[in-house]
């Protein structure tokens, strides 16, 4: 019965034209993105930070290097956009648009009911980044004819490495399920907003208020020594698997400390859900 | 069916529902009148589970709707007045959908559900291009999809155009008379509530004004339609000679306790009256409703 509930909720997601819209927007950002590497300055700021370094640029101008540039860029430009505004939707959509009252007419529980809909979001947060690794890697192999070596560079992270093709596929991989698992916590922040009494689009714009104020404080260097306690400082740990030694203890308490923010989001959205009135 | 104790209900300082008990027999159609802002949606809503009331407990079939959700309501249907769906779906994919937040669906059930409604045609076309009527039907048939002992429509007629609201009409009799369902009909209109149902609460501001069957309160009370030519002053007349209780517009009256109409012809005859209509007519739910609404005549 649960299985079904939570299917049906999959299909809700996934069959409105806007998710399809979603979907091929990214592709069309990752094509954006390829275009505007080629531009001259571009292509010259990387063989430099190559060339400076020992390395031959021409070895990791490949579809795996291309992949991660696109990721993240994606990530920063719509990822966060577009999950705020699945997890903003999925339950004040259904308020504002009166099928919630339809639904709990049922004798479904309202703990149950929003359990689903968290799943729901949840995998659909997973396959969105999932889709994201995969189309990027196209678009990059596509447009190099070969996977190539990869580079990744990450100033905020003092990240600066390079893997033969097969490491560096099999880090991609790992980075992307890095991705799938803490890219959950922008979901369940929406998800909380959405819980609340506002509409779709005040919670989608509360998310991303959360999130941006998040990273701009993380960066300020007041608050450096406070980094860990914000989002997006954890967030950026599945960037982290691209270090020689990859620090799981690190990625672990990240992961840790996202579970648990999570949880709190579900709580919270859960007790406004649960001791809301619900009326036309 | 239903039991409704003591409940009340506050939005912030409006009293939405004030202290109401009510209880709904099995297998009748009851009717939930009152003006806009009354309190029924409200009621409704919390015999659903979806308003948390502040103090009292609803009941349906003996199961507490807050404790005991899911017995309470495995066997209720409900409709409200603009039924929602998801528009992109099919009204096939819809029902199932609905479906699963009781049991699981079985087809058989669901085709057997849509031919009743008279979907067949069109249940497989995205819900978007569904006509108002239509969606009406989409709703009643996910509320009879749990095969409901219950069903509580919230003005189901709203919006529909007169063949739709006769359609709507029969429908809910035939659910009543041949599938013995409980109906609890919430509605604006009068004349359908007089037709449907047999039993009726009236609410106003929150509080419960009346509730039973409005035909036998002042049954041996009989109304007039009397119309002469000096037509003030036998009003003023025939209410001094306590034949009549009171005048309404157009030469309705209603007769004092233990007169009738013979005595009333002759009384105006013998007092050189000339008599241009002086008949019984039936009291509507409508005039029931106004009297309890605006006690002491006024009908706005």
């Amino acid at each position: 019965m649960f299985g079904r509930q939570l299917r049906h909720e999959l299909l809700k997601l996934f069959a409105r034209k806007r998710t399809y819209i979603g979907f091929g927007a990214f592709v069309g950002l990752q094509v954006l993105i390829l275009a505007l590497l080629q531009l001259p300055r571009a292509r010259h700021a990387f063989d430099k930070l190559l060339t400076a370094n020992g390395y031959w640029p021409e070895d990791y101008y490949g579809g795996l290097t291309l992949a991660m540039l696109i990721i993240e860029f994606s990530i920063f430009l719509m990822g966060a956009l577009y999950l705020a505004l699945v997890g903003g939707d999925v339950v004040a959509k259904e308020i504002e648009d009166g099928t919630m009252r339809m639904v709990l007419s049922r004798p479904i529980s309202r703990l149950r009911l929003l359990t689903i809909k968290w799943l729901a979001c949840a995998i659909y947060t997973a396959v969105l980044m999932v889709y994201l690794g995969i189309t990027s890697l196209l678009a990059g192999v596509l447009y190099r004819g070969r996977l190539g070596q990869l580079f990744v560079f990450v100033p905020m992270e003092n990240l600066f490495a390079v893997f033969p093709t097969t490491d560096g596929l099999g880090r991609y991989a790992m980075a992307i399920g890095m991705l799938a698992v803490v890219m959950q916590i922008i979901t369940a922040l929406a998800f909380m907003f959405s819980c609340c009494k506002m509409k779709p689009a005040a919670a989608t714009i509360l998310t991303l208020t959360v999130m941006f104020t998040d990273f701009v404080l993380r960066n300020v260097p007041f608050f450096q020594s406070f980094k860990h306690y914000f989002i997006t400082h954890h967030t950026a740990s599945w960037v982290r698997v691209y270090h020689d030694v990859i620090p799981w203890w690190g990625i672990g308490e990240s992961v840790v400390y996202l579970a648990a923010l999570a949880a709190t989001f579900w709580v919270v959205g859960a007790m406004a859900f649960c001791l809301r009135d619900f009326k036309s | 069916m239903i039991t409704i104790r003591g409940v009340s209900k506050r939005f912030g300082s409006r009293l939405a529902v004030a202290d109401l008990t009510l209880t709904v027999p099995r297998g009748i159609v009851f009717g939930l009148l009152g003006h806009n802002g009354a309190g029924k949606s409200t009621l409704i809503g919390m015999l659903l589970g979806q308003v948390i009331p502040d103090t009292g407990e609803l009941r349906i079939n003996g199961w507490n709707v807050f404790t005991h959700r899911r017995r309470a309501l495995e066997r209720v249907g409900a409709i409200f007045e603009t039924p929602a769906f998801y528009e992109y779906l099919s009204g096939w994919r819809n029902l199932l959908i609905f479906c699963e937040y009781t049991a699981p669906a079985r087809p058989k059930r669901i085709q057997e559900v849509v031919r009743l409604v008279g979907l067949e045609a069109r249940i497989h076309d995205p819900v978007s291009t569904y006509s108002h009527g239509m969606r009406q039907r989409l709703a009643l048939a996910q509320a009879l999809l749990p095969e409901p002992e219950l069903l509580i429509l919230d003005e189901p007629s709203e919006g529909l155009d007169p063949e739709g609201i006769h359609e709507m009409r029969n429908l809910i009799l035939r659910l009543n008379q041949e599938w013995g369902l409980t109906i609890l009909f919430s509605s604006h209109l009068l004349s359908e509530v007089q037709q449907l149902c047999s039993e009726l609460a009236v609410m106003r501001e929150g509080r419960l004004l009346f509730a039973g069957d409005w035909r036998t309160v002042d049954a041996q009370r009989q109304w007039l339609c009397i119309r002469v030519d000096r037509q003030a002053e036998a009003e003023e007349a025939l209410l001094a000679a306590g034949l009549v209780d009171e005048f309404e517009y157009d030469g309705r009256a209603r007769l004092a306790p233990g007169a009738d109409i013979a005595w009333v012809a002759e009384w105006l005859l013998a007092r050189g009256f000339r008599v241009v209509a002086l008949h019984p007519i039936e009291r509507t739910l409508e005039d029931f409703y106004l009297e309890l609404i605006h006690p002491g005549g006024g009908t706005t």
